[in-house]
């Protein structure tokens, strides 16, 4: 069924919320994923509240300076994708392009570091079943990994055969930067919060 | 209380508490008919009075809606005084307000797929120690007889024994799954949670007796009553006697051969009672058997309790039956 | 049909002429009918999908009656056909018992009632209804719909396990959802689809309901099936995420061997945990139970408010255009349904006073629920007052839609004991439950449904369904619905339980199994008076009575499409919006409505 509807707001701020509609629903799935990160955050207080023998991450031999490394990492490529974005809106799209590569191979870093924590853990014998914070240690860092793969994918596709659209509809391509980009400070938010609570608390 | 134990409304209020519930759910339900009432009268005079019929127009005005709000304020005063006045005092001595230690009996109940145990702690008062490597099939609680010197006189039995009038303290967990610790004639009701043990108590007005005498029939001998036998024990009420010769004892287990007896004798109906009239249930779905789960509860008279205590022996003993 | 391009500016006002090809090839069988992005195509998907599994949850109850009604007899006809994990020479065994009972409560909820009450007339409707072309996300609808129907295939298929389906209500409290089959497993990942889909959807309808009316169109110009609408989606949105959460928690205790929601210490069949074999592998201990309660029912309670909140709304606009005069207390309709949504994220707990809860938590939530109580009444009573004045057309959905207040008022007041902890201690886990919701979403939610079917059909088809049918699927279904669930209240207070295979096995319960069977035999001749509705909806595609434009006469936008059935692109030109929803009956004009559109 081809679009050939042009649909208001698109790409043009609505009156009342001042966002057009791609940063309306990245702003509500964003809400949802507060909801989705809070329930497993609750989770984590309540089970660790009602266990008064509860170990410390850094006593069970979590590796607090790699970790330190990841979320440096994944800072960084906060910054990098707000680049990409301002590259675009002063029309330097190639600019944008290298800054949208950097955030990639900084996600890709992130997940490698992630990589060698797990096997480091998983040739000691330490797995989900070990204890329950290892439990969830691997649930929550496991699940914010998959939300950055989402993000590389995405990041991937709008570096990739995505980019076609700022020929032709360059404000829209920037919007899609500046969603994603919303996405990606949201997960990078969410591993600021995980960092302290389940290495350094 | 007259008339049948079960099946009117609520069961028979068998627990000194047990009213309070009775007459909150009684209010609450007076509250609810005079609404629905009240609102259903002023529905069907709309539904007839403005039907569409010709030469009727609706009118665009809406009417003021002073009744509306006044209706609203006084369903909340009336909801905030249930709640302060009924439910909050009620909940409160469920949770809060336990017998005294001196005078209560202590029982602890234990739900398993698909049973519950009960476990006594003797003339002593004490529990036992239990532990879960214990635990085989006939130490379903792992009680340690052996080697705990307090467990001696324990007793575990799939079946609770309480007096009358005496407050009764249950302490209810889990092995497996959660269960549902449900008495309905005691208006109690407690989910059995793994790994939480949580006390309930009540204190029973009406014996098993009086249950019995209350719920018997007189049953036809047929089908229906042999399926009925099927699932439930039955015993009879009354002497049955044909020729000098006793063929059942007011109080005595009936069995097939019972029936036959009678039906020989002439005899076309028996008067019967269910032997456990009042049932420990689960009303937390826990597995394929759940519908199974339940333990006869007998509310004994001092005697009847020393006398059920007293058949067990001096060792420290299961009660298999 | 042709691609109907609407190059319509917001505000321009002019139409276009349609009917000339701009050169678009006319889509495909899959892009038009499988693949779509139109919101109408997509809702008609979510509709028929839905009804599919409404007759299927049906059907499963109508099995499990004969069980509770017949106690171990053989059924009837079918008994054969059962899979060996349901049941053993055509009895219900009671593994497939509690399987059907976890089944169908799933299917009835996320298979059924939501994807109709929003999927489909959300997805339908609420588009029209505010001017607009399509949703703001047409192609995250697709995909909403798309992740909807991999959820349904996921639970369908696992009835056909060895293990069998879920089986552990549709609530799978752990330590027993965690220990059950496999077909558990399936369960959950079924519930990631259906979440993931939901959640998809209702970012597109929030959005849309806020950025995409037509001008003119104030929020407080809004029908009240937008507003209903637009908290249900406000609902789904944050309440969706815990148990989505919850279950991948349960899916890692299943599979990896994690016990968030294990204690230490279980024994099962004498032998402690850590010992058996089977789908469990052994676990750590240090979990809770009560954990997934909580996560659980933070959804679940804003869940059975997304059930009858769209019902609500579609409720509203039957009652509006067959009563020919504006709702009454439009603004306290806004008000309570808004108070509605937030009041429902603070009273889950009312569904686990038994787990040991104290006075403190207990009182918050006890206070929670009364309050919530309040919009509640406030919305049925706007509804009843909106019959004062009136001029009743006794059309078929309005039969429908008057039949719901009575309904949802029983539904309502029922669960004022329940919600109390002091006679919930009497009524928690038995019939009574059972009744109080069933009224809600049976003769409530579901009559709305119909009545909706009823109301739209003829913009969807272009044809009206068959009065005559209609009226008897209506006088047969209201008769027979009373009678499987009123009796449940009398069962209940008798303390005969929930989820029992064989009812006569509690003595309590004994006295009532007259009830059980009424019941049944009152559900078999509902599902047979449902064959009328299934003829009627079949039958009158073909031969139904040509409905016209707007054969209700009613005011609001979906009845001013350029065509009916609506096409591509909805309207001529972007309608402008010049009144409120419900200008009937208004004095100095001649006819006795005024469409929101219309020039002033």
């Amino acid at each position: 069924m081809s679009a050939t509807i042009e649909l208001p707001h698109d790409v043009t701020p609505h009156p009342i919320t001042g966002m057009y509609n791609g940063k309306f629903g990245v702003w509500l799935f964003l809400a949802s994923e507060v909801m989705l990160f809070g329930a497993l955050f609750s989770t984590y207080v309540l089970l660790r509240v009602g266990n008064p023998e509860w170990k410390h991450g850094w006593d069970l031999g979590l590796n607090i300076p790699l970790a330190t490394l990841n979320t440096m990492i994944l800072i960084t490529s906060s910054v990098t994708v707000v680049m990409a974005w301002y590259s675009l809106q002063i029309n330097k799209f190639d600019t944008a392009r290298l800054y949208l590569w950097a955030t990639v191979a900084l996600a890709l870093g992130f997940m490698v570091v992630k990589y060698f924590e797990y096997t480091a853990k998983f040739s000691h014998g330490i797995t989900p079943k070990s204890n329950l914070f290892f439990a969830i240690y691997f649930t929550m860092t496991g699940l914010h990994g998959l939300h950055v793969l989402g993000g590389v994918v995405v990041f991937l596709y709008l570096v990739g055969p995505g980019s076609r659209m700022w020929l032709t509809h360059p404000e829209k391509y920037t919007n899609r930067i500046e969603c994603t980009g919303l996405y990606w400070h949201f997960v990078d938010l969410v591993w600021i919060f995980l960092f302290p609570s389940l290495y350094l608390l | 209380m007259t008339g049948a134990p079960y099946g009117r409304w609520s069961p028979w209020n068998a627990a000194a508490d047990g009213v309070q519930v009775d007459q909150l759910i009684s209010i609450i339900h007076w509250f609810m008919l005079v609404l629905f009432v009240g609102w259903g009268i002023f529905f069907v005079y709309c539904l007839l009075r403005f039907r569409s019929r010709a030469g009727h127009q609706a009118s665009y005005a809406l009417p003021a809606g002073k009744m509306s709000k006044y209706a609203e304020i006084g369903v909340a005063i009336f909801e905030t005084v249930l709640l302060v006045g009924f439910s909050i005092p009620v909940w409160w001595r469920y949770k809060y307000d336990p017998p005294k230690p001196d005078r209560r009996q202590e029982v602890r109940a234990v739900g398993e797929q698909f049973a519950w145990n009960f476990h006594y702690p003797g003339p002593d008062g004490k529990f036992g120690r239990t532990d879960p490597h214990l635990i085989t099939a006939s130490n379903l609680l792992g009680v340690d007889f052996d080697n705990d010197p307090v467990a001696k006189d324990d007793v575990v039995s799939p079946t609770m024994h309480v007096r009358k009038e005496l407050p009764v303290y249950v302490r209810i967990s889990s092995k497996d799954v959660i269960h549902s610790f449900y008495i309905p004639a005691m208006r109690v009701k407690q989910d059995a949670v793994p790994g939480m043990e949580v006390p309930v108590w009540f204190t029973p007005i009406r014996d098993s007796d009086e249950f019995r005498a209350a719920i018997a029939k007189d049953y036809p001998l047929n089908e229906r009553f042999k399926e009925k036998m099927l699932r439930t024990t039955m015993v009879s009420m009354q002497k049955y006697e044909k020729g000098g010769e006793t063929i059942a004892e007011s109080g005595q287990v009936i069995s097939d051969e019972i029936v036959e007896k009678l039906k020989t004798a002439g005899t076309t109906t028996v008067r019967a009672a269910e032997q456990d009239p009042i049932q420990v249930v689960c009303a937390q779905l826990c597995g394929a058997n759940h519908f199974k789960m339940k333990a006869p509860m007998s509310v004994d008279t001092e005697a009847q309790y020393e006398a059920w205590l007293k058949e067990l022996t001096t060792e420290p003993q299961l009660d298999l039956e | 049909m042709s691609t109907s391009a609407a190059h319509a500016h917001p505000g321009s006002g002019h139409a276009h002429g349609h009917g000339h090809d701009h050169g678009h090839p006319a889509p495909g069988f899959w892009s038009h009918y499988v693949f779509s992005t139109d919101h109408k195509t997509i809702g008609i998907q979510y509709g028929l999908t839905a009804l599919v599994f409404l007759f299927l949850g049906f059907c499963l109850m109508l099995v499990m009656r004969w069980q509770l009604a017949y106690p171990g007899q053989p059924i009837p006809v079918i008994g054969g056909w059962l899979p060996k994990s349901i049941a053993d020479a055509g009895i219900l065994l009671p593994e497939g018992y509690n399987a059907f009972g976890a089944m169908h409560g799933t299917i009835m909820v996320f298979l059924a009632i939501v994807p109709l009450g929003v999927g489909a007339f959300g997805n339908y409707i609420l588009p029209l209804m505010i001017g607009a072309q399509d949703m703001a996300f047409p192609r995250l609808n697709m995909a909403s719909y798309w992740s909807f129907l991999p959820g349904c295939v996921v639970m369908f298929a696992s009835f056909f396990l060895p293990g069998g389906p879920a089986q552990s209500g549709w609530t799978s409290y752990p330590p027993l959802s965690n220990i059950a089959t496999s077909g558990q497993t399936w369960w959950l990942l079924g519930m990631v689809f259906l979440i993931t889909s939901s959640l998809l959807g209702s970012v597109n309808f929030i959005v849309t309901t806020i950025h995409m009316r037509a001008p003119g169109l104030t929020m407080f110009r809004l029908p009240f099936f937008v507003w209903a609408q637009l908290v249900t989606s406000f609902l789904l949105l944050l309440a969706f995420p815990p148990l989505e959460a919850a279950a991948v928690l349960q899916l890692m205790d299943r599979v990896a061997g994690t016990s968030f929601f294990m204690p230490e210490g279980l024994i099962i069949s004498t032998k402690l945990l850590t010992e058996s074999a089977g789908v469990f592998q052994g676990y750590s201990g240090g979990g809770s139970p009560l954990l997934w309660q909580h996560l659980f029912w933070f959804l679940a309670h804003p869940e059975v408010y997304v059930l009858i909140l769209p019902a609500m709304g579609i409720v509203s606009e039957v009652i509006a255009s067959n009563t020919r005069k504006p709702l009454w207390g439009y603004k306290s309709l806004v008000f309570s349904v808004i108070f509605l949504g937030f009041m429902s994220f603070v009273v889950w707990a009312h569904h686990m006073y038994m787990t040991g809860m104290g006075q403190a938590i207990s009182i918050f939530f006890q206070a929670t629920t009364m309050i919530i109580s309040g919009p509640s009444v406030v919305i049925l009573t706007a509804l009843l007052i909106s019959l004062w004045g009136a001029s009743i057309r006794y059309t078929v959905p309005m039969l429908f839609a008057t039949a719901f207040l009575p309904m949802f008022a029983i539904g309502g007041l029922t669960g004022l004991p329940l919600g109390l902890t002091a006679s919930d201690i009497h009524l928690h886990d038995t019939y009574y439950v059972i009744g109080h919701f069933h009224y809600v979403v049976a003769p409530g939610t579901i009559f709305a449904v119909f009545a909706g079917i009823y109301h739209w059909y003829p913009k969807v088809t272009g044809r009206m369904m068959n009065q005559f049918l209609g009226k008897a699927h209506f006088w047969l279904s209201f008769l027979f619905i009373n009678g499987v669930f009123m009796p449940m209240f009398w069962s209940g207070m008798a303390g005969a339980l929930r989820r029992q295979y064989d009812p006569l096995m509690q003595l309590h319960a004994e006295t009532v199994q007259g009830l059980g069977v009424m019941t049944s035999w009152s559900a078999w001749l509902l599902g047979l008076t449902q064959l009328l509705f299934i003829l009627n909806f079949f039958w009158s595609l073909k031969a139904g009575a040509p409905a016209g434009e707007n054969p209700w006469h009613a005011t609001t936008l979906e009845w001013a499409t350029e065509y009916t059935p609506p096409r591509h692109g909805n309207f001529a030109a972007v309608p402008t919006v010049h009144r409120g929803p419900y200008e009937y009956s208004v004095p100095g004009h001649a006819a006795d409505f005024v469409p929101q559109h219309e020039h002033a």
